[in-house]
């Protein structure tokens, strides 16, 4: 959860404001049983995305002993459904070209199906099979568990996982939010077939369905695979439940024998329909998420060469909100950058931004918008993100406006809001010499 | 999980887990397959690319994609890393980050700040064969990026406090790439014993004891020795025509003086024949490895060849019902993952990867056995005609997704052209990758994978393991 879902938020929100010319023609469409969708045409390439969510279902509801259960089910639920066995399944999406997958966030279930139009028939046959009559035959699911297994024991070498694992375990504790979202090395072992066809029918259910679909497909076409697709799915009450947790603040260090020390900063912040949303936009871009020319990246690279990268972001999930400032530096100058850091917070809490910076700041991140939608499944997944988020049909239109509006006091308001001392989190994975007192974490939680 | 964002300047070292180009190449339209045994008339390109190539001798690039009023502009300079003078590991890639220090006319940095004010994104790379620098902005900024590019192809001044931070920076960039992870280190030496006195053995990013010796004017000296008009490609990808690009370019590119390019003569690889295996226990590793790399062809120095291995690794590796993921993971149970990888897009030489990881209680070495069982199989009965059909038609389907995209052709285009082939080539591969046989795709596994006959190179195999008592490893 480091620097591409930043990424992801940075890209996929902003927009265009331009009063005549919708940023992006997006239809809803509604089918006869009343599933609806976001449409964006596009006859240009013989392509189709079609990308959906189950609003909720992902890992937060995983008990401790099910971690990685909703993971499981997004590898299982493409290994066999119907007549057809795991490899019967599997070539009949790559005699097709069909690209299916499902994924699991912390949050949501989601899944996308992109195929060329000449194909289309199969890819949403099978789409459909997957989700009303998977097989989860123990063949694939103990398959599926060994290589889930594997990815950990792997991961466990990456400095960088083992920082934002622990990371998570902190900022979260007491929260779903910081089990392991991929899965325990035990927990996975134990997981049976029911356990995933109990987690789908309470889960993946029509009432937390959304859907958006681009490329080659017509309002009225989508309108009947709608139906094909979702219809048999049934509804189920919606468990909504908020957790309370407490973030561990303080500085934590996992001692590892690398030249380089990771380094991750957090801090809680506000969710997405805080009125400072957009001014959090505005205020990370400067400060670190813009990548070259943001403060952060200009002063621990540009200047002084401590890094290779270093970046801000925020993570909105749906109870727990953060800004995470990442970077990297050799053992001996990890108190080098954090002074530099700490002066950039003060210098962004103190001093307002002045015109130039604020104003190239808007003109990024409203003029970028256009990048964003150059592909057929990022045009989907832009509109499914802006369902995700219960934006407006009309929010790409009138982000620009939002964003224009952002004063230097904005930015100011934001940094003292959110870059409280007190409030930090960090995490070192490294042998990093350092003056500051750090709390040693022997053990990855959640792992084994 | 998510690793750091697309960095600028970040080199492109081969792996044998990246997808090798031509899976990504691909030629397209397979509704072309369709008809062709009825009237092979019809001729569809992959992307339809326009071409001039300026008095200069700048060769210039278009393709059409309306979908948003945005392009993705790119220069690649056929020079990379496999250019640089022994002792001097690394210069092509400094060299790629100093390119952002400024020109007689620009500030350092101020380059990626204009790209970002117009709301674009710019990034670099550098790789063996080829260094490119590429920015993704509204289509009516075209004329701006072209001046500052061409004024960065002769002018770059980086002020000596630059120079020297950025060298660090290049030292941190290792560190976190290769130094901080044993696979990356694993992955370097295992190159760097096959391409012995090659370049291509050398990391792109450069030795770290390299790294720290050279200066500007070592660098600039390799600027000025290969970068010009004449030894580059501009691409430009997105809603734009030639009919709008050519004035732009003639007016910015056009005037650049031409330059004596130099012919590249690299160190030859010496032949080889004594079996190498590479072994180490790491701390820091918790899954066992096997891998194995082999000399291949590329398509510069055998189109037909690099063809048919891209058939063979779609046989061997397509996906979770194609051989060696059915056999070794879905059947017999030995492995947790097995393939096989080919990267034809070079200058010299290609290469072949076989990698796996093996189930728990199976050894590394049978891991291997039951591998290379697979491609014996092949050696000795060949694939079957159905096998090379289904293949070949995934290819092309692939070919089709390829366009869905503002920066991949403009990506697929500038590396094959920089690695030896022609524009023509890349746009008919869909109708020369179909005229590839079984009895082709039988003849390629023996030449270059066979280890007991091996190919100019004895194949180095690779044991990468935990250490003995490993927690994570003995589980399971």
């Amino acid at each position: 959860m480091r620097i591409l879902f930043c990424l992801f938020i940075l890209l996929c929100t902003p927009i265009i404001a331009n009063a005549q010319e919708r940023v992006l023609d997006i239809q809803e469409v509604v089918s006869a049983s009343g599933i609806k969708a976001w449409l964006i045409e596009d006859e240009s390439l013989p392509i189709i995305s079609l990308e959906f969510s189950f609003k909720g279902a992902g890992s937060i509801n995983e008990s401790l002993d099910q971690q990685g259960v909703s993971k499981l089910l997004s590898n299982m639920l493409d290994e066999g459904a119907g007549d057809l066995d795991s490899q019967a399944f599997q070539k009949a999406l790559s005699d097709h070209s069909i690209s299916l997958s499902f994924s699991g966030s912390r949050d949501h279930f989601g899944g996308q199906v992109k195929t060329l139009s000449r194909h289309k028939d199969k890819a949403f046959n099978l789409l459909s099979m997957a989700l009303s009559s998977p097989r989860f035959d123990s063949e694939p699911l103990e398959r599926m568990k060994k290589s889930n297994i594997s990815r950990i024991k792997s991961s466990l070498t990456d400095p960088d996982w083992i920082a934002a694992r622990l990371q998570n375990d902190l900022i979260y504790k007491g929260h779903p939010y910081a089990q392991n979202s991929g899965g325990t090395i035990s927990t996975l072992e134990l997981i049976s077939a029911d356990d995933l066809r109990a987690y789908k029918d309470k889960y993946l259910t029509r009432n937390r369905l959304i859907v958006s679909a681009a490329g080659d497909i017509d309002a009225k076409e989508l309108a009947l695979i709608l139906d094909q697709i979702f219809q048999s799915i049934p509804e189920n009450e919606l468990s909504h439940k908020e957790v309370p947790f407490k973030p561990q603040t303080g500085t934590y260090l996992y001692s590892k024998d690398i030249p380089q020390t990771i380094i991750e900063i957090s801090y809680p912040a506000f969710d997405r329909n805080d009125p400072d949303y957009y001014a959090a936009q505005v205020f990370n871009y400067i400060f670190g998420g813009g990548g070259f020319g943001s403060r952060l990246m200009e002063e621990v690279r540009e200047k002084q060469g401590l890094t290779y990268g270093i970046y801000s972001g925020f993570s909105f999930l749906d109870q727990a909100q953060n800004l995470s400032i990442s970077t990297s530096t050799q053992n001996d100058k990890v108190d080098d950058v954090l002074k530099i850091i700490n002066q950039e917070i003060e210098k962004i809490q103190n001093t307002p931004v002045g015109g130039d910076e604020l104003q190239n700041a808007k003109d990024y991140l409203i003029g970028s918008v256009p990048l964003t939608l150059t592909s057929t499944d990022k045009i989907s997944g832009t509109a499914l993100g802006m369902l995700s988020n219960a934006r407006p049909i009309d929010y790409l239109d009138t982000y620009g406006d939002k964003i224009g509006a952002i004063t230097s006091e904005d930015i100011q308001r934001v940094a003292r809001r959110i870059l409280i001392k007190e409030n930090q989190t960090i995490v070192f994975v490294g042998q990093p010499q350092s003056a500051i007192k750090t709390n040693a974490i022997t053990e990855i939680p959640n792992v084994q | 999980m998510v690793q750091h964002q697309r960095l600028k300047n970040r080199p492109m070292p081969q792996s044998p887990t990246k997808p090798p180009f031509a899976k990504i190449i691909l030629a397209s339209f397979a509704f072309f397959l369709f008809c062709m045994c009825v009237s092979p008339v019809a001729f569809a390109k992959v992307f339809n690319a326009q071409t001039l190539t300026l008095d200069n001798g700048l060769q210039i690039v278009v393709v059409n994609n309306k979908r948003s009023p945005v392009i993705t502009h790119m220069i690649w300079y056929k020079v990379g890393a496999a250019d640089e003078q022994a002792g001097f590991s690394g210069m092509a890639h400094y060299l790629e980050h100093l390119l952002f220090k400024g020109t007689d006319k620009y500030e350092p940095g101020e380059f990626s700040r204009t790209v970002k004010r117009y709301g674009g994104n710019d990034n670099a790379f550098t790789s063996y064969d080829f260094t490119a620098y590429f920015q993704s902005i509204g289509k009516e900024h075209l004329e701006k990026m072209m001046i500052m590019e061409a004024d960065r192809m002769l002018n770059a001044a980086p002020p000596p406090e630059h120079y020297a931070s950025e060298k660090q920076v290049v030292l941190e960039e290792r560190r976190q790439n290769t130094e901080n992870d044993p696979r990356s280190l694993f992955n370097e030496q295992m190159r760097s014993i096959m391409f012995v006195n090659h370049p291509y053995g050398t990391p792109v990013i450069g030795w770290m004891d390299e790294i720290k010796t050279y200066e500007w004017n070592d660098v600039k000296a390799f600027y000025d020795r290969w970068y010009a008009p004449n030894n580059a490609i501009v691409i430009i990808s997105g809603d734009v025509t030639m009919d709008d690009v050519k004035p732009i370019a003639e007016k910015t590119y056009g005037i650049l003086p031409v330059k004596d390019i130099p012919s590249k003569t690299r160190p030859v690889l010496p032949p080889s024949y004594a079996l190498t295996t590479l072994s180490k226990s790491h701390p820091a590793i918790h899954e066992p490895s096997f891998q194995k790399i082999f000399l291949g062809p590329s398509y510069a120095s055998n189109r037909q060849e690099a063809l048919a291995l891209d058939i063979l690794q779609e046989i061997l590796s397509g996906g979770p019902t194609t051989r060696l993921y059915k056999s070794l993971v879905v059947d017999q149970k030995i492995a947790i993952s097995a393939g096989m990888a080919s990267s034809s897009d070079a200058l010299d030489f290609g290469t072949l990867w076989l990698y796996g990881t093996p189930s728990a209680g199976i050894s590394l070495p049978d891991l291997e056995k039951a591998i290379e069982a697979e491609v014996q199989n092949i050696i000795q009965n060949g694939v079957t005609d159905q096998e090379v059909a289904d293949a070949i038609l995934r290819m092309q389907d692939a070919a089709i997704f390829a366009r869905d995209s503002l920066s991949g052709p403009a990506m697929i285009i500038g590396r094959a052209m920089t690695t030896g082939q022609s524009l023509d080539e890349i746009e008919n591969w869909p109708q020369d990758i179909a005229k590839i046989t079984a009895e082709d795709v039988k003849a390629v596994a023996a030449k270059y994978l066979n280890p007991s006959v091996p190919y100019h190179r004895a194949p180095v195999t690779g044991y990468l393991t935990p250490q003995a008592g490993d927690l994570a490893g003995d589980k399971e």
